[in-house]
Parts: structure tokens; C-alpha cells; sequence
């Protein structure tokens, strides 16, 4: 079948409502591994945990699911600042390969939590306000999707501005740049840490709630999620807020051309490909320094 | 400096000498759990040492193995599967007695995870075998997941019971395989002529078909099946839109949808793509006069229902095993079934009711042909061939779909068929090829 134009703008129009909320998904990685220098395998399966907490809550409260995000948020603050004390901070400074082991195991244990809990059956929330179309003249826009993409991007400008016009984003960027000296500075490393790895997690918290406005929990969404963050990341380069978005969006696009145009089937493979491609041609990524 | 160097080399052997121990420890700890694990050797058929006369050997029991899906994405399966087993294995040996041409032997199962990969599946038998070497072997739902069961029970000579549906599993020259379940394509053929007979009785014009199915061996042998049906009744698909099984988006299949139009979809879902499927098209707003699912997962089982609500009202998926048949045994089973798990067993269940049963009475049958060995895989070979089984003298057969089950002689069961179920006012209700009693079909969709 031959796609149409109107297909073509519509598969578009999706693929950048999904570039962002993929951004948001992002963040929180991006963030981490900025910051404090940990690759956190985990973080995938702190969003499929989130979304299992957002079925609970919004077939509980008969509400939508982007407002469980009132709860979700705050309460990722704090199990981002308990695995951070508990799990993280004991490795800080450790050969890499302990790192990722341990965020590894972290990433097992929540999937198994999750299949002990809800096996292995997927969940979606039968009570979503936002989950309909609108008719425009050439496109349809999913509600749910536009909405998200709407919050993901206020989030993400909302963090960029603590990072840069803020003392803590300013604490935060130093401790980035040379933990060492941002010490000696009198900026407590520890307590950035605390509260970045904090923030990391509650990012998913969000990302979760808006996901499950058209989307499903599985105890196996983390692998879906996570691989994909990290090449978000790797592709837009540690380059700031405007490398993360714009690459989230490159890699929504393509998914979404591709599942029109080619076959759903490899959708997944192309955005890959086209990050390795990338790669090969700028280390650094897109909008990385080289 | 030096202190500080030979402090750190201090702790460093202190550390190896620890690590070094803990994992002494957890080596003679897993010896001896495996050894405990293992089970007694098995008690060989006493054979007479005077007379020449005839002496059936004591079998106390016959070991049924069940290698099910019972972690990953295919557990929930799975773990209907084993509900079932352990359902029909005790009124077997409860309220039947056992096998009675055995002695009264009871059937007892072990029941083995295997996993999400055809690896940990063979392994998963490697692992039934080695320790417990059961009799006949059930499994393991997944068709890659049963290909590589097959492949160590062949070797083996255990006869296995598969409840994977995926055709080419009998069609590989295997002498110890067995499938009582109606095979892939013929979901998909079922699925084509009950839309295509409901589409003549409501004088709905068909026009524009649509085949989306789930990418594995699996959806792509009910997907053949469908389009070779619609071919051979003169309709040629529109298009055939395949995804992974994983997929966390279906916004541009939905574009696709509605650029197309078609009058009908056929769907070959898993499960949680079939949720996230029903719910995308309802969020459209795309009216598709019907949505015809086939291959028994997805839409129509309580699960599905819970989590998709309204989303999958009036949808339709075949299934290899008919809850609302109502034949003694079956109204039995069921009943005991939804009070012991408190729901509908579905298609995992289902296959498991007759094939377990089928099991059972060809043991019967095994005793009575070859009373000296009964359970030598040849003569349990021979004896699942030998069953003509109908509603009247078979508890099995009034499990089944067609009432009928007789093996071929590469395993397939040559009766096999399906029942559709239809989603009617958030319940599940068999409609086809006869509707329960008090329902009617909706077609189209309203």
C-alpha cells in the first residue's frame, strides 16, 4: 500500500507527541549519569514500576492517570532517595563494573517484584479522559499523546531552569563538572547526589503517569524503555536540554515513520541502526561537545 | 604511604579469603540441595522369577510432566496450564481412581518453568528428565518454547502432549509427539468462515480485509491460515500489517487503519499487544465493522476483558477449547475449575482439560493392550493411536471442541476444531458453531 501524505504527516505528528514524552523518560537518566557519572540499568524498571503504581492508584480513584502523578511524584522522590542511600552510595567512587552490576540487580528485583505481585499479566487503566482523537483537516491528534508531550516539555523546561537560573541547579552543575572541587567549594556532594538521583526517579513517576494515559504495564516495559533511553542519551550527547529533546524527537519520528512505512516489526531496529550510524560519524552525538 | 599500600594489600587478602569462602560454601550448598532434590530411583516392574505364567508389574504411579511458561511475558498462560494439570490430575486420581488398568496407579505431576526462551524450555526438560524421567510429558504452550521440548523428548522417547498449536510441530517426522488441540491454521480458517457465514446471514458486504498479527511463528501460522481461507473464498486481503509481540505503540498501525478502512480486521494478538490494540482503536474513534480475533489469545478471556473493559466489547477470537459445551464432564470441570480459581478457564486451561484426560484414558488403554509394559513409550505410542473418541465412551472427547479425537499417525488429532467467543455486555459467551443457550451473535459491530 502506498502511504498517503496525510499518513505521512499523521505518522509525524505522532512520532514527536512520542519524542517527548520519551525526553521525559530520558531526563532522569540523563541526569544521573551527568551528574554522578552511574549508569543506572534500573531505570526502565522504575518506570514499569511506576506504572504499575499508576493502575493502582487510577482504578482506585476513578481519575486519569496523569493525576495519580500528584502522588507518584513525590513518593519516586523518595524511594529515588532510599535505593540512592541504600543501594548507590555504597558504590560511588567503585569500579564501574560494580556500578552496573548493582543497577542491574536493582532492575531484577523490581521486575520480579512486579511479576510476584501482578504475574505476569499486563495492566492498562480502563478510566483514561484523555484517550480519544480529534479530527483536524489532514490529521488526527491523540488527546492523550498531545497532552503528555504538552507536560513532558513544561518538565523538561521547568528542570533546565533549575539547572541553569537556580543555586541548587548551580550546585548541581558544578558538582557535574569536578565533584572535587565543587566539595572543596562547600557544596555537599553527597546531598546533590541524594537529591539528583531523587529527582531522577521521580521523573519516571511522571513519565509513568502519562504513559498509562495510552499505554499498558508489563513486568517486562522496563527493557522496552530502558534500552531505548539510553540511546536517546547516547545520541543526543550530554549536550543539555535542547540535545535531549531534539534527539528524543529524531527517534520517535523515526519509530513511527518506520511503523508506517516499512513494518511495525523492525521499528524498534531502525532507530538503532540510525544511532549507530550516528555515532560512527560523531562520537560525541548530535549535540555533544567533542 | 607504605602503611597506607600494605594496609589496602591487607585488606585485599582479607577480601579474596572471604569471597573465597562464601562461594565455598554456596558450591557444597547447591550439591547437596541438588542431591536432595533428586528424586529415589524408580521402583523397576517386578518381573516373576518361577513361573512363565504372566504378572502385570506394580506401577504405583505414572509420572506426567508439565513444562509450562511460568515466568516472563508468558506466564499468565502458563500458570492456567498448571491450574488445569493439577485440577484434572486430582479428579483423576480422586474421584476416577486412577488408572485402573494399572492398578489404580495415580498420576503425579512435576511440574517444570520453561522460561521465555527455547533455550531455558530445553533445559527445563533436560532438567525434568534427568531428575524425574516422567512418562509423558505436557507443554509448553509457546510453540519455539515446545519445538525445543520436542527436540529432547524425541531424543528421549517420552511421549509428549503438546498444547502449542503452531502446525509444523507434527509435521517434523517426530514419532513422539501429540497434539489433541486444533492446530494454528485452523484458528485462522475458523475465524474466516464464521465471519464469512455471519456476513451472509446479515447481508454485510465485505470489501476491504485487513490481517494484523503478532510476528511470531505463531501469529504468522494463524495470519497463513487466515489469508489462505480468504483466498479460497475469493477475497483477497487488503494488507497484511505484522508487529513484535513487545510493542508499547500502536499510533501509526492505527493510521494506518484509518487511511485503509476496512470493513473487517483480522487479529492475531498474544495478549497484552491485543489490550493495547483494542484500546488504541477505540481511542480512534475508527468504527471497523468487525474485529475478528483468531488463535485463542487476547480479547475474549477474562483477563483481557478486565484490563480493556469496553474497549474489547463485541470483539472475537477463537479458541481450541468451548467452556459452554455442555456435555457432563465439561459442565463439571468448568464448575470445579471457576470455584477452585474463581474464573472461566480459558484456552490454556482448556487444552490441558482433554489433553490431560486423553493422557489418562490412553494410559487405560496402554494397560490393557500391554499389560507386561505399559508404559514403554512404543506402546504408549501405540495406544494414543489406537483411541476413537467420541462423546459417548470418552471423557476426553466431551472436553473437546468437536466431541471427536482420534491421532493420525504424526500425532495431529484429525477432529480438531475451535469455538468462537464474542465479548456481549463484558462477558465472554461462545457463539459459534453454536451460540450458548440465550445468546446471539452481535455482527456487525453496533
Amino acid at each position: 500500500m502506498i502511504p498517503s501524505l496525510n499518513l505521512i504527516l499523521q505518522s509525524i505528528l505522532d512520532g514527536v507527541f512520542l519524542g517527548f514524552l520519551y525526553s521525559l523518560m530520558a531526563l532522569g537518566l540523563s541526569l544521573v549519569f551527568g551528574v554522578m557519572g552511574i549508569i543506572n540499568f534500573a531505570h526502565g524498571d522504575f518506570i514499569m514500576l511506576g506504572s504499575y503504581l499508576v493502575w493502582i492508584l487510577a482504578n482506585n480513584m476513578r481519575s486519569d492517570p496523569s493525576l495519580t502523578s500528584i502522588v507518584t511524584v513525590p513518593l519516586f522522590f523518595v524511594i529515588g532517595a532510599a535505593v540512592y542511600t541504600a543501594v548507590i552510595r555504597p558504590v560511588l567512587g567503585k569500579e564501574p563494573l560494580i556500578q552496573i552490576a548493582v543497577t542491574v540487580g536493582v532492575g531484577y528485583v523490581l521486575q520480579n517484584l512486579a511479576l510476584m505481585m501482578f504475574r505476569a499479566e499486563p495492566r492498562a487503566v480502563q478510566t483514561t479522559y484523555l484517550n480519544f482523537y480529534v479530527g483536524l483537516s489532514v490529521v488526527s491528534v491523540h488527546v492523550a499523546k498531545l497532552v503528555s508531550a504538552f507536560l513532558s516539555l513544561l518538565i523538561i523546561l521547568g528542570v533546565h531552569y533549575l539547572l541553569t537560573k537556580t543555586w541548587v541547579g548551580l550546585a548541581i552543575r558544578a558538582t557535574a563538572y569536578d565533584r572535587e572541587i565543587a566539595s572543596l567549594m562547600g557544596i555537599n556532594v553527597g546531598k546533590i547526589f541524594l537529591l539528583v538521583f531523587g529527582l531522577g526517579i521521580a521523573l519516571t513517576g511522571l513519565a509513568s503517569s502519562l504513559w498509562m494515559t495510552f499505554g499498558k504495564a508489563d513486568p517486562y516495559l522496563g527493557s522496552s524503555f530502558g534500552l531505548l533511553t539510553w540511546v536517546i542519551i547516547a545520541l543526543g550527547g550530554l549536550g543539555g536540554v535542547s540535545g535531549l529533546l531534539a534527539s528524543s524527537i529524531i527517534v520517535g519520528v523515526i519509530q513511527s515513520l518506520t511503523m508506517t512505512l516499512i513494518s511495525p516489526t523492525v521499528s524498534l531496529a531502525i532507530p538503532y541502526i540510525a544511532f549507530i550510524i550516528v555515532l560512527w560519524f560523531r562520537p560525541q552525538g548530535l549535540f555533544g561537545k567533542g | 604511604m607504605s602503611t597506607k599500600h600494605s594496609s589496602r594489600k591487607a585488606i585485599s587478602k582479607t577480601m579474596s579469603v572471604v569471597v573465597g569462602v562464601i562461594i565455598l560454601i554456596a558450591v557444597v550448598a547447591g550439591v547437596l540441595i541438588y542431591m536432595s532434590s533428586r528424586a529415589p530411583p524408580t521402583t523397576t516392574p517386578t518381573t516373576p522369577t518361577t513361573t512363565p505364567t504372566t504378572t502385570k508389574p506394580t506401577i504405583e504411579k505414572v509420572k506426567i510432566g508439565i513444562i509450562e511458561p511460568l515466568t516472563g511475558s508468558y506466564a499468565v498462560f502458563g500458570q492456567e496450564a498448571v491450574d488445569a494439570a493439577r485440577l484434572i490430575a486430582d479428579i483423576i486420581n480422586n474421584e476416577l481412581g486412577g488408572v485402573s488398568s494399572l492398578g489404580g496407579a495415580k498420576l503425579e505431576l512435576y511440574v517444570e518453568d520453561a522460561g521465555t526462551s527455547p533455550d531455558s524450555a530445553a533445559l527445563a526438560t533436560e532438567r525434568l528428565v534427568s531428575n524425574y524421567r516422567p512418562h509423558v510429558i505436557l507443554g509448553a504452550y509457546i510453540s519455539r518454547l515446545t519445538a525445543a521440548v520436542a527436540e529432547v523428548t524425541e531424543r528421549e522417547k517420552i511421549p509428549l502432549v503438546m498444547d502449542a498449536l503452531v502446525d509444523w510441530l507434527t509435521e517434523k517426522g517426530w514419532n513422539y509427539v501429540f497434539r489433541i488441540a486444533p492446530r494454528a491454521s485452523t484458528h485462522g480458517k475458523s475465524a474466516v468462515d464464521f465471519v464469512l457465514q455471519m456476513a451472509q446471514k446479515t447481508n454485510m458486504p465485505i470489501r476491504t480485509v485487513l490481517i494484523l498479527h503478532e510476528d511470531s511463528i505463531f501469529g504468522t501460522t494463524v495470519a497463513n491460515g487466515i489469508r489462505s481461507e480468504l483466498i479460497a473464498k475469493g477475497i483477497i486481503p487488503n494488507e497484511t500489517i505484522t508487529y513484535a509481540y513487545t510493542i508499547t505503540d500502536f499510533g501509526p498501525i492505527i493510521s494506518r487503519i484509518r487511511d485503509l478502512n476496512p470493513d473487517v480486521i483480522f487479529s492475531v494478538p498474544y495478549f497484552s499487544d491485543g489490550i493495547l490494540f483494542a484500546k488504541a482503536l477505540q481511542a480512534s474513534g475508527i468504527k471497523v465493522k468487525f474485529v475478528a480475533g483468531a488463535g485463542g489469545c487476547g480479547y475474549t478471556d477474562p483477563d483481557s476483558i478486565r484490563e480493556a473493559g469496553t474497549a474489547v466489547e463485541y470483539f472475537t477470537n477463537t479458541y481450541s477449547y468451548n467452556p459452554a459445551r455442555q456435555t457432563e464432564w465439561n459442565k463439571r470441570v468448568v464448575q470445579a475449575f471457576q470455584q477452585k480459581y474463581g474464573k472461566l478457564p480459558t484456552e490454556a486451561a482448556g487444552i490441558i482439560f482433554y489433553s490431560l484426560m486423553f493422557v489418562y484414558e490412553g494410559l487405560e488403554k496402554a494397560g490393557r493392550m500391554f499389560p507386561q509394559d505399559p508404559l514403554n513409550p512404543d506402546n504408549l505410542r501405540a495406544a494414543f493411536l489406537s483411541l476413537d473418541l467420541n462423546d459417548n465412551n470418552s471423557k476426553a472427547a466431551q472436553l473437546y471442541p468437536t466431541g471427536k479425537i482420534k491421532l493420525a499417525a504424526n500425532g495431529e488429532n484429525l477432529y480438531g476444531g475451535t469455538a468462537i467467543l464474542q465479548v456481549i455486555g463484558g462477558q465472554p459467551k461462545v457463539i459459534w458453531p453454536e451460540a450458548e443457550a440465550g445468546v446471539t451473535p452481535v455482527f456487525p459491530r453496533p
